[in-house]
């Protein structure tokens, strides 16, 4: 399908085509946190003000809490019953391709093995709407990462700012759907596509940070055991968790049971490697000292998931470096493993 | 090493969704050391149970509903199918619950989880299991799988020991097993009592002195972390390479199935990849991580 284009002053006109069949999800400050939520229906201020969510979109498909199940006892037991399935079908508008690329990273997790029903139900009904990224932050680093700020890679639409208008790439069956139910766009032109080719080479040229991960599976193999560089690189680190439970790739969760009167749920939250009691047993704890818990964290990313998935689980969002209440810079970090002869393994 | 292939293994997806647990019922309670109970349970769900099977090595995630969720491995044998059994000493949130539970409550049980022992590499060879305490919980499965298939299986050492006579698991079995002429049963404890007659001394030392042959054989290990960790050095010495010994590890665990996140060491999830791994896995990790 040949690409679209759409004015910026009718992205609400565009939304609510879409919001009658879709919940949308917009770049919103709920109590000054910008997150993806539920779109008004009148709102696109965020179009002025949008950089990036603090809350990583990855929250609308793995909630910061979630029930899995209810249980209830009675006289003949135990009885288990799943919560009321959500079927809106989710619209996330304006995720960037940074965090697009993380949920195609999170979904190898999900589906890998044992499918995880609630994670991949919301995948499967949702619609990834992309924002090209035209004005990233200092701490972005997503072309070292293989990602562009424009790119349409992991979305079912793609929009690039060209002007007063919104170039839009039809991706996948899912956007070439959304563009047909969709009226008042216009076929774009060649000096439209003209246009959006610019604004990608200028906003991929806006990205200064760079970091180098040639080769750093083996660098990280090599230095597994290298205790006094892991010391150094954890010695500011609060264990605060932000880096983890904000990234846009971290999956971690914990299952817990809460029981109010007799009604029982069986939830999942966040979790962070971050925290000591992660890995914590009655008799012992693996990763007590501070140091071994960001090792995980560092190696999880650009180690083990590698070695698993073959990609690195890092999409150079820079949130872990603009949220990090200490100034802990994974690029710096990564820069600084020192280079070893002598693989572990 | 690329993302797990879970294709062979012994799966059971009665419900659909994978966390979901089945309702099985407590049948009998076995009070092993103060402290240490085994389980006995079946599915309620007659048919579920017949439908339900599980290899040596596996391990189930146990509700105790409103508490929440433990993993422990199935410590009775897949070749004795009245019931299931798990073993459980109690340390935490978790097992404290189960501990106060009788005969006919109802728990939540999602499994089996996770690889098993390598029945087709054990076969025709000679075996040697090293426990210690409640580790004999996950080598009691196999030992009672092999004794079932005694003619696939050569020598059989059975090396086990507790910190006292008192804290000695599974009684009846280390009497049967010291009873059945095609077993070598050696138990020992750390410390003595009036009325013990057995060997005196940690594992790891009677090993050395048992001295099983490396040849064709293969070392089962499971016990606390820091046995294994003294046990492996032993059996090296007696010319075991780590790809001749075998051990199970126990982590804290969520999910289960390699989601949640907290149970891996290096790339490898010990519930997913795990829990049954040689020591030439994860010799590099144990020193470190483990």
């Amino acid at each position: 399908m040949a690409n679209k284009k759409v004015n910026k002053k009718d992205i609400a006109k565009l939304l609510n085509q879409w919001r009658q069949q879709f919940t949308v999800l917009a770049p919103s400050k709920e109590n000054g946190v910008a997150q993806m939520a539920e779109w008004d229906g009148k709102d696109t201020s965020f179009l002025d003000w949008y950089r990036n969510t603090v809350i990583p979109p990855k929250a609308s498909f793995l909630p910061p809490m979630e029930e899995m199940f209810r249980f209830q006892k009675d006289k003949e037991g135990y009885h288990i019953e799943l919560p009321p399935t959500n079927e809106h079908k989710q619209l996330i508008f304006g995720i960037r391709p940074c965090d697009a690329r993380a949920m195609t990273i999170l979904d190898m997790t999900f589906e890998e093995a044992y499918q995880d029903p609630y994670y991949l139900s919301r995948r499967k009904n949702a619609v990834l709407v992309g924002l090209g990224c035209t004005n990233p932050c200092e701490s972005c680093f997503c072309t070292s990462m293989g990602v562009s700020p424009t790119e349409s890679t992991n979305v079912d639409l793609m929009l690039t700012d060209i002007g007063d208008q919104f170039l839009i790439e039809v991706v996948t069956d899912k956007g070439k759907e959304l563009i047909a139910k969709a009226s008042g766009l216009k076929e774009a032109t060649k000096d439209d596509e003209a246009k959006a080719k610019e604004t990608k080479e200028t906003s991929y040229n806006k990205i200064t940070r760079k970091l180098d991960t040639e080769g750093i599976v083996d660098k990280l193999q090599a230095s597994f055991d290298d205790e006094g560089f892991w010391e150094q690189t954890a010695a500011k680190c609060i264990s605060c968790g932000i880096c983890t439970l904000l990234c846009p790739t971290c999956y971690c969760f914990d299952i817990n049971d809460e029981l109010v009167r007799g009604e029982g749920t069986r939830f999942r939250s966040w979790d962070s490697c971050g925290f000591p009691v992660y890995t914590k047993m009655p008799m012992e704890n693996p990763r007590l000292e501070k140091w071994r818990r960001v090792r995980q964290k560092v190696c999880h990313k650009f180690e083990f998931y590698p070695m698993t998935f073959n990609v690195i689980a890092c999409t150079g969002c820079g949130r872990c470096i603009r949220l990090c209440p200490v100034n802990w810079d994974i690029t710096q970090v990564l820069e600084s493993v020192p280079v070893k002869t002598g693989v572990r393994k | 090493m690329t993302a797990t292939d879970i294709s062979h293994r012994k799966k059971f997806f009665a419900l659909g969704n994978v966390y979901l647990p089945h309702i099985v019922v407590i049948e009998k309670i076995i009070e092993e050391t103060p402290g240490v109970r085994t389980f006995h349970f079946n599915f309620k769900d007659k048919k579920l149970g017949k439908e339900f099977s599980f290899e040596s090595g596996q391990f189930g995630q146990y509700s105790v509903f409103g508490i929440g969720e433990a993993p422990f491995c199935i410590s009775s044998s897949p070749t004795r199918r009245d019931h299931l059994e798990f073993t459980a000493q109690r340390v935490g949130r978790v097992t404290n619950a189960l501990h106060r539970l009788g005969a006919g409550a109802e728990l939540g049980f999602r499994g089996p989880y996770g690889n098993s022992f390598p029945l087709d590499f054990l076969k025709s060879k000679n075996l040697v299991f090293v426990g210690g305490g409640i580790g004999l919980a996950p080598l009691r499965s196999l030992i009672w799988n092999v004794i079932d298939n005694r003619n696939k299986y050569k020598k059989i050492d059975i090396i086990y020991g507790a910190r006292s006579p008192a804290d000695l698991c599974f009684k009846y079995d280390l009497d049967a097993w010291g009873k059945d002429k095609t077993v070598n049963m050696v138990t020992t404890v750390d410390k003595g009592d009036d009325t013990w007659k057995g060997k005196v001394g940690v594992v790891p030392k009677i090993l050395e002195e048992v001295a099983p042959s490396a040849r064709e054989a293969v070392a089962i290990v499971c016990g606390p972390p820091i046995m294994i960790r003294f046990t492996f050095p032993v059996l090296e010495k007696l010319g075991f390479t780590p790809k001749q010994m075998l051990t199970t590890l126990e982590k804290r665990m969520k999910c289960g199935i390699g989601k949640c996140g907290r149970c891996n060491i290096g790339n490898i999830y010990v519930c997913r990849d795990g829990p049954v791994f040689s020591y030439a896995q994860i010799k590099n990790f144990v020193s470190s991580e483990y």
